[in-house]
C-alpha cells in the first residue's frame, strides 16, 4: 500500500525540499544519527529490493568519503598518528565519517524523491511557478523515449548499409555514430515543426495558460503541509539558538541532553518520520480494512 | 503586472538572495556549509534566464525547437552507453547556442540536465549539472554573435573550455566544497580525481562539436528558413 | 446562411513559379461529411491548411474565405482556435505532453478555462471516445490507432464545429483506421460536426461521405455527392483506380444505373449482370526455382523471460518470387524480417541464405552482396541535403560507379527531384530514393517493411511497378505488410502470418478465395459467382468473358 505519494504534489516537494536541506545543514552526531536512520527506514518503506540493491553502491561510497577527509584535513588535538609529518588526528577521522553519513544519507532521500516525485507531478509544481518552462518540459520528457525509438530504427537501418557504430575501426564507429546523430537531428527537427503547429492551433499563446491537474488539495494534505512547515520553522530556530552545531575542531564539542535540546531533537525527527508514519498508518488501515472485508 | 513582477522578483533573486544566502553561509553558518550554500546559489542564478524566457512569452516553435535539441541531448546518451563521460550532451547545447542564441543555449543546457536527471535520477548534483550546461549554451550563445564558431580552431578552443569548465563546477568544486576544506592537497586531491574525467569531456566536446556543428548549423538554418522560427 | 465559403482563392509558394491554387470556390453547408481527394502535389492539404487561419501556409494568397459569415482575417482569435479543428497525418507529431490526461486539456488551458470547466469536459471526451482505460497512461506507451483518437479527443474537448483532417489514417494499421473513420462518422452523424477529411482509403470512407472534392493540378475537378463521381469524372483520370472496389468493377463493366460503393451494393450490381459462375487458372508459381533464402524452426524474444514474439518460424523463399507476408499490427513481422535480414538473432533455429549459414556471412558481404531491407521510415537512410547528394554518399561508401548512379536515377524516375531536400519529397518519392539508395549495392535478395504504408493509389502503383521490373531482372522481394489488396495484386505468393508463425501460404489466388474475412474488397463481391477472382481486374476479365 502507498500512502505517501498519494498526498498532494505540494506537500511531498516541500518534505522533500526540508528534508534534504536540513539533512545537507545538521553535522551534529544525534543529528546524522536521526537523518540516516529515518532515510534508511523510509527507503526500505518505499524501494525495498532496490534499497537493499543500493548497499554495493553505499557501502563503497560511504567509506570512500570517510578516508578522504584525514588525508587532506590534519586538523585536530587528538593524534592517532603521524604520516610524513602529517598528523591523523581522530577529529578528522570522525569528521570524515559525519560527512559520508550526510552524503549518504541526502543520496537515500533523493531515491526515495525520485521513487515519489514522479515527473508529472514536478512538471504540475513547476507549472504553477514558470508555465513555458514546464511545458518545454514535459514536451522534452515526451520526445526522449520516442527518439531512443527512433535511434534504434536509424541504428538496424545503418547497419544495413554497411554503417554499424558498434564495429570496425574507431574512427569508422565516430562517423556512424555521428550520422546517426544527424540523422536523429533532421528527422527530429522536421517534425517539431508539425508539433508546433499543433500548440498553436490549439490556442496557445492567445491567453495566459491555466495549469489543469488530476490533483486535489484536501484537507489532510494542509494539515500535513502545516506540520512540516512548523516543524521546520522550529528546526530553523535550533540551527538559530546553536542547538544543531556541533565543532569537531579543534575538537569535539559537546553533546547537550537538556529538555530544550531534546524537544529539538524530536522535532527534528517528527519532521522526518512524517512519510514513514504516514506509511505505517496507511498500512495499518489497509490491514484492517481487509480484515473487515 | 504579471510582467513587472517577474522582472521585480529576478532583481530580487540577484540583488538580494544570492547576496543574503552568501551572507548567511559565512555568518550565522560558519560551519564550513559550502556545498550546500554553492546549491542554493547555483539554483538562485537559474531562477533570472527562466524568468526572462518565461516573461518573454515564447513562441510554440522557440519552445518545440529547445525541447527536441535537450531530448535529443539525453536519447543520444543511448549511443555511449559504454563510454562513461563521453556524452554528447555538452556539444548539442553549445550547437544551439551558437545558433540561437544565449538564452536559448542556456534553456537547452538546464532542461538536458533536468530530463536526463529524471530518467536517470535527481540528486545533489543535478542544481550543478543544470547550471553548468547551461551556463555552456549561454557563453556558446555570446561566442556564436561573432560569426566565428564555424571555424575549427575555435570551436577545439571552446571544446576544450567547455570540458575544463564543466569538469571544475561538477568534480573540483563539488568535492573541495563538500569537505569545506580549502588547501593544496584537498585541491590537487580533486584535481587528480577530476583530470580523467576532464579529459574525456574536453576530448568528446572537440569532437562532437567538430563533427556535429556544420549539420546541426544546416538542419537549423533549413528549419529555420523553411518555416521562418526565431527571426 | 454559407457555414464557410471560399471566393476565388489562389495561392502560391515563395520561389515557385506556378500557382498551388488557383481561383477556388467553394461553399460549405453546416454539418456536411466532405471528403476531399487527389493526387500527390495537386493542392489538397494547402487547400485544407487555407480553413484555419492559424496554420496558413507561407506564401502569396489572393481571395477571401469567410467562417459564418465573417472574414476568416478577422475572426477573434478565441473563436478560430476552438470553433475550427485540425488533426495532422502524423499521429505522433501533434502530441504535445507527456500525458494523455495532459494532451486532452492542452487547448482548454491555453485558452486559459478554469480547472471545474476542464474537468468536466476531458471527463466527456474522454468517455465518447472510450479513453478511460488509458487516461492515466503515457503518450509514448499507446499505439499509433490509440494517438490518433486521442489527437481527435483533444480537439473535441475544445468544442470544434468544423474539423479538418489531413490523412489522418495513413500511418494507421486497416483496423485502428476503420476505427478513426467510424468515429468521425459518429461524430458527423451525432453531434452534427462538420467535417472535411483528405483520405487515400477510399474503400471505407466515400459510402460515408455526403460529398466529394476531387482536385487536380490546383483546382476543384469534381464537386459533389460520391454516387456521381463516375459520371463527371474523365473515364482514364488517375483518380478511378483509387475508387473503391465496387465502383471501380461498375465502371469498368460500364454498368448502368445507381453507382455502387460498398461491398454489398458490389454484390448487388454483379447479381445483375447475370455472371455465369466460373474460375481462373492459378496464377504462375516459381517452384521449379532454387530455395535462396530458408528459415528453419526460429524462435525469438526480446527479452530473457518476455514471451516469444516469433516462435516454430519456417519459411522457404525462392529465387526471383515475390513473396508478401500478411498479419495483423504489432504480430511480430517486422522482427521477422530483422531476423531474415541478420539484424536480430533467433534464440533458436535457423536461418540459411543460398545453403549457407546467416552467421557465416560477414555483415560486408551479407549486405553488400546478397540482401537489404527497406525500413519502415525511409527517413531513417537519408543524410545529406539533396537527393543527388544521397545518392553519391551511397555511391561513395560502396564505391558505386558513376553510370551505376544514372542507371538508377532513371530506372526510379529521380531526374526532376535530384536538387530537392529528401524531406521535402512526398512519401512516395522518398519510398522511392531510399530504395533507390539500397539497390545501388546491387543485393539480390529485398526485403521491404510495409512499403505502401501512407501512400495512395498511384505511389503504390509506381512503387509496384518498379519491384515488378526488379523481379524480372532476377530479384527475389520479401514484402511484409498489411495491404491486402497489393499483396494480391502484385505478389506471386502469400503467407500469413499470426501468433509467431506461418499460419498458411499459397499462391495469392488459391490464398485470398481462401480466406473468408481476410481477403480483398473484389473476393468479397464476387465470391458467389467466381471462386477464385481476387482483384478488379480478375473479376472484370471473369465477367466480360462470360456475360455476353
Amino acid at each position: 500500500m502507498k500512502a505517501f505519494e498519494t498526498f498532494h504534489p505540494i506537500v511531498l516537494f516541500s518534505f522533500f525540499v526540508a528534508a534534504i536541506s536540513l539533512s545537507m545543514f545538521f553535522m551534529h552526531p544525534i543529528y546524522l544519527a536521526i537523518t540516516i536512520f529515518s532515510a534508511i527506514s523510509l527507503n526500505i518503506a518505499l524501494r525495498r529490493q532496490l534499497f537493499f540493491k543500493d548497499w554495493k553502491l553505499y557501502v563503497p561510497l560511504f567509506f570512500l568519503m570517510a578516508i578522504i577527509n584525514p588525508l587532506i584535513s590534519h586538523n585536530g588535538q587528538l593524534v592517532l598518528l603521524y604520516i610524513n609529518g602529517n598528523a591523523l588526528t581522530v577529529e578528522a577521522i570522525m569528521y570524515g565519517i559525519a560527512i559520508a553519513t550526510m552524503i549518504v544519507a541526502v543520496m537515500l532521500w533523493f531515491s526515495c524523491y525520485n521513487v515519489v516525485m514522479t515527473s508529472d507531478k514536478f512538471i504540475y509544481l513547476f507549472g504553477k511557478v514558470s508555465p513555458a518552462l514546464s511545458l518545454t518540459l514535459s514536451i522534452s520528457l515526451r520526445l526522449v523515449p520516442r527518439f531512443r525509438h527512433q535511434l534504434t530504427q536509424i541504428v538496424q537501418a545503418q547497419k544495413v548499409i554497411g554503417m554499424d557504430y558498434t564495429t570496425g575501426s574507431l574512427w569508422h564507429r565516430i562517423k556512424c555514430t555521428m550520422r546517426i546523430l544527424s540523422i536523429l537531428i533532421t528527422w527530429a527537427l522536421d517534425n517539431a515543426i508539425d508539433t508546433a503547429d499543433s500548440m498553436k492551433a490549439r490556442g496557445y499563446g492567445i491567453k495566459k495558460r491555466t495549469a489543469f491537474s488530476l490533483f486535489f488539495f484536501e484537507r489532510r494534505d494542509g494539515f500535513v503541509l502545516a506540520i512540516i512547515i512548523l516543524l521546520f520553522v522550529s528546526n530553523f530556530a535550533a540551527s538559530f539558538i546553536g542547538t544543531t552545531t556541533f565543532y569537531f575542531y579543534p575538537t569535539f564539542g559537546a553533546v547537550k541532553w537538556d529538555i530544550g535540546s531534546i524537544l529539538f531533537y524530536s522535532s527534528y525527527f517528527a519532521l522526518l518520520s512524517i512519510p514513514l508514519a504516514i506509511e505505517i498508518k496507511g498500512a495499518l488501515k489497509w490491514r484492517s480494512l481487509k480484515s473487515t472485508m | 503586472m504579471q510582467k513587472n513582477m517577474r522582472l521585480i522578483i529576478s532583481l530580487i533573486v540577484i540583488l538580494v538572495l544570492i547576496p543574503l544566502t552568501l551572507y548567511a553561509g559565512i555568518t550565522i553558518f560558519a560551519d564550513r556549509k559550502y556545498y550546500f550554500i554553492s546549491i542554493v546559489i547555483i539554483f538562485l542564478a537559474c531562477v533570472p534566464f527562466f524568468l526572462s524566457f518565461e516573461r518573454r512569452k515564447p513562441q510554440p516553435r522557440e519552445i518545440v525547437v529547445i525541447a527536441v535539441m535537450s531530448a535529443i541531448s539525453v536519447a543520444g546518451r543511448a549511443l555511449f552507453i559504454v563510454t562513461p563521460g563521453f556524452k554528447p550532451v555538452a556539444a548539442i547545447t553549445a550547437i544551439t547556442g551558437f545558433s540561437l542564441g544565449a538564452e536559448a543555449g542556456f534553456l537547452t543546457g538546464a532542461i538536458s540536465a533536468l530530463v536526463s536527471n529524471m530518467f536517470f535520477g535527481q540528486g545533489p548534483w543535478t542544481p550543478f549539472q543544470m547550471f553548468m550546461w547551461g551556463m555552456i549554451g549561454f557563453i556558446a550563445g555570446l561566442l556564436g554573435k561573432t560569426g566565428i564558431m564555424h571555424k575549427k580552431i575555435p570551436l577545439i578552443l571552446f571544446g576544450l573550455f567547455a570540458g575544463v569548465f564543466f569538469s571544475f563546477g561538477m568534480d573540483i568544486w563539488g568535492t573541495v566544497s563538500m569537505y569545506g576544506v580549502f588547501n593544496w592537497k584537498a585541491y590537487t586531491l580533486a584535481l587528480t580525481s577530476a583530470v580523467p574525467f576532464m579529459i574525456i569531456y574536453a576530448v568528446s566536446n572537440v569532437i562532437f562539436l567538430l563533427l556535429l556543428e556544420r549539420p546541426i548549423r544546416e538542419k537549423l538554418e533549413r528549419i529555420k528558413n523553411k518555416y521562418g522560427i526565431l527571426q | 446562411m454559407a457555414f464557410v465559403k471560399i471566393n476565388n482563392v489562389s495561392f502560391t509558394y515563395p520561389n515557385e513559379a506556378n500557382p498551388i491554387l488557383k481561383n477556388i470556390n467553394l461553399t460549405i453547408q453546416q454539418g456536411e461529411f466532405i471528403v476531399l481527394i487527389g493526387q500527390s502535389g495537386c493542392g489538397k492539404s494547402t487547400l485544407l491548411r487555407h480553413f484555419k487561419r492559424e496554420l496558413h501556409p507561407h506564401g502569396e494568397m489572393t481571395g477571401d474565405i469567410f467562417y459564418k459569415d465573417c472574414d476568416l482575417e478577422q475572426l477573434d482569435s478565441e473563436v478560430a482556435a476552438t470553433d475550427i479543428g485540425y488533426v495532422f497525418q502524423n499521429p505522433e507529431n501533434q502530441i504535445v505532453t507527456d500525458k494523455v490526461w495532459h494532451e486532452l486539456a492542452f487547448g482548454l488551458e491555453s485558452l486559459g478555462v478554469d480547472s471545474q470547466t476542464i474537468r468536466r469536459r476531458v471527463a466527456e471526451m474522454a468517455n465518447f471516445f472510450g479513453i478511460q482505460k488509458w487516461f492515466h497512461h503515457k503518450t509514448t506507451e499507446l499505439s499509433g490507432g490509440q494517438k490518433q483518437l486521442l489527437n481527435l479527443a483533444s480537439i473535441m474537448v475544445m468544442q470544434p464545429k468544423l474539423l479538418l483532417l489531413d490523412e489522418p489514417t495513413s500511418q494507421l494499421d486497416p483496423i485502428a483506421a476503420l476505427e478513426f473513420i467510424q468515429t468521425l462518422h459518429r461524430l458527423n452523424k451525432e453531434l452534427g460536426i462538420t467535417i472535411i477529411l483528405i483520405e487515400h482509403r477510399l474503400e471505407e470512407i466515400l459510402p460515408l461521405a455526403d460529398r466529394v472534392l476531387i482536385m487536380d493540378e490546383g483546382s476543384i475537378l469534381f464537386d459533389g455527392p460520391p454516387k456521381e463521381i463516375l459520371k463527371e469524372l474523365p473515364a482514364n483520370h488517375a483518380m478511378i483506380t483509387a475508387l473503391p472496389a465496387a465502383t471501380k468493377i461498375f465502371h469498368q463493366l460500364s454498368g448502368v444505373g445507381p453507382v455502387p460503393l460498398t461491398i454489398r451494393e458490389g454484390q448487388r450490381f454483379l447479381s445483375t449482370q447475370q455472371v455465369i459462375p466460373s474460375h481462373l487458372p492459378p496464377s504462375k508459381s516459381q517452384n521449379e526455382k532454387n530455395i535462396v533464402l530458408e528459415a528453419k524452426d526460429i524462435a525469438f524474444r526480446y527479452e530473457k523471460n518476455g514471451l516469444d514474439v516469433v516462435h516454430h518460424f519456417n519459411l522457404q523463399v525462392k529465387e526471383q518470387e515475390f513473396l508478401t507476408i500478411i498479419g495483423g499490427n504489432g504480430t511480430g513481422k517486422s522482427t521477422v524480417l530483422s531476423i531474415l535480414s541478420g539484424l536480430q538473432k533467433p534464440y533458436r533455429g535457423k536461418v540459411f541464405l543460398f545453403n549457407k549459414i546467416l552467421k557465416s556471412y560477414s555483415n560486408k558481404q551479407l549486405y553488400q552482396q546478397y540482401l537489404t531491407l527497406l525500413p519502415q521510415n525511409p527517413k531513417t537512410l537519408f543524410v545529406q541535403k539533396t537527393v543527388h547528394q544521397e545518392l553519391e554518399d551511397m555511391a561513395r561508401l560502396h564505391k558505386v560507379s558513376e553510370k551505376k548512379i544514372q542507371e538508377t536515377i532513371h530506372l526510379f524516375h529521380l531526374t526532376h527531384l535530384l536538387n530537392r531536400h529528401p524531406y521535402d519529397l512526398s512519401g512516395g518519392e522518398q519510398q522511392k530514393l531510399a530504395l533507390a539508395k539500397l539497390l545501388l549495392m546491387e543485393p539480390r535478395i529485398l526485403l521491404l517493411d510495409e512499403p505502401t504504408k501512407g501512400l495512395d493509389a498511384h505511389a503504390k502503383e509506381e512503387l509496384a511497378q518498379i519491384l515488378k521490373d526488379l523481379q524480372a531482372k532476377g530479384m527475389t522481394i520479401i514484402m511484409v505488410t498489411h495491404d491486402i489488396e497489393f499483396s494480391a495484386q502484385y505478389s506471386n505468393r502469400c503467407a500469413l502470418f499470426f501468433d509467431g508463425n506461418i499460419v498458411s501460404e499459397e499462391e495469392p489466388r488459391a490464398f485470398y478465395s481462401g480466406n473468408n474475412f481476410y481477403t480483398t474488397a473484389a473476393h468479397r463481391i464476387s465470391r458467389e459467382l467466381l471462386s477464385n477472382a481476387i482483384t478488379c481486374e480478375d473479376v472484370v476479365t471473369l465477367c466480360k468473358k462470360t456475360c455476353v
